[in-house]
């Protein structure tokens, strides 16, 4: 799987990364970020996730090498 | 047939897009008289430009310029679907909408909303509500320079800390 990550969160995570870890669902690759720095917890809190051009809910079950935008709130205008 | 949010020739490809509409995203200073150009239609007695600048302070703290950074397919996607959902919920002749990307400094224009619609109430509704969803939702982030040197990233989007749900927007109940 690989995570592209934006804005803040380049302050805690490289903007893209591979995780090798198997990882399911959005609980699970929030727990996993977590594991990665736990000091981005309030702001993964807050963000939402996209696969493939579109946001995606908790229940989504992530498929085998997707890419995974990690979406943190917004701040345009 | 394509058909277009806007009779004026302005309009057409000016940006490139492959389908001739005003793109969402640009990486250059948004070009507020063409678009205001794209905005007129005959059957639009109203026009509503809305030009969101760079200020040159921020609580309190002098600005040097903003930084803004999209994931630029997802950003015009939702920026398009925003524009088709209120022109049909408004009937507006015309709906723009551009935001920039990369540095942007003080007095320049950051996002452009345009709406014309044949009388003045749904073009004012219509472009506060286009504003709003784009800077709540659309993945797009500022980050503020400052003139002593540090930096922050912005955060405009707290509204799940009120609604409890990060899907839904404190605009969403206000009107």
């Amino acid at each position: 799987m690989t995570i592209h990550v934006y804005a803040g969160l380049k302050d805690y995570f490289l903007p893209e990364f591979e995780l090798t870890e198997e990882v399911g669902n959005i609980d699970q690759l929030r727990a996993c970020l977590l594991a990665i720095n736990e000091q981005a917890a309030k702001l993964l809190a807050a963000c939402r996730f996209a696969v493939a051009d579109g946001f995606v809910d908790s229940t989504y079950k992530f498929k085998a090498h997707e890419i995974v935008i990690v979406v943190p709130p917004s701040s345009g205008g | 047939m394509r058909s277009s949010s806007s009779f004026h020739p302005v309009a057409e490809g000016r940006e490139g897009a492959p389908d001739g509409a005003v793109k969402g995203v640009v990486d250059r200073p948004i070009d507020l008289v063409g678009l205001l150009a794209a905005g007129h239609h005959p059957a639009a007695g109203a026009v509503v430009l809305f030009s969101g600048e760079v200020r040159e302070s921020n609580l309190g703290r002098a600005v040097a310029y903003l930084e803004f950074e999209a994931h630029v397919p997802l950003a015009e996607k939702m920026i398009s679907e925003i524009l088709i959902e209120a022109k049909a919920k408004w009937r507006l002749s015309v709906a723009i909408a551009q935001h920039r990307i990369g540095r942007v400094g003080i007095g320049e224009t950051a996002v452009v909303v345009i709406t014309a619609s044949p009388h003045r109430n749904e073009a004012y509704n219509a472009n506060r509500h286009i504003i709003d969803r784009i800077k709540h939702e659309a993945p797009i982030w500022k980050c503020e320079h400052y003139q002593d040197g540090t930096k922050e990233w912005g955060n405009n989007c707290n509204c799940q800390a009120v609604t409890g749900d990060m899907m839904k927007h404190i605009y969403e109940t206000e009107r």
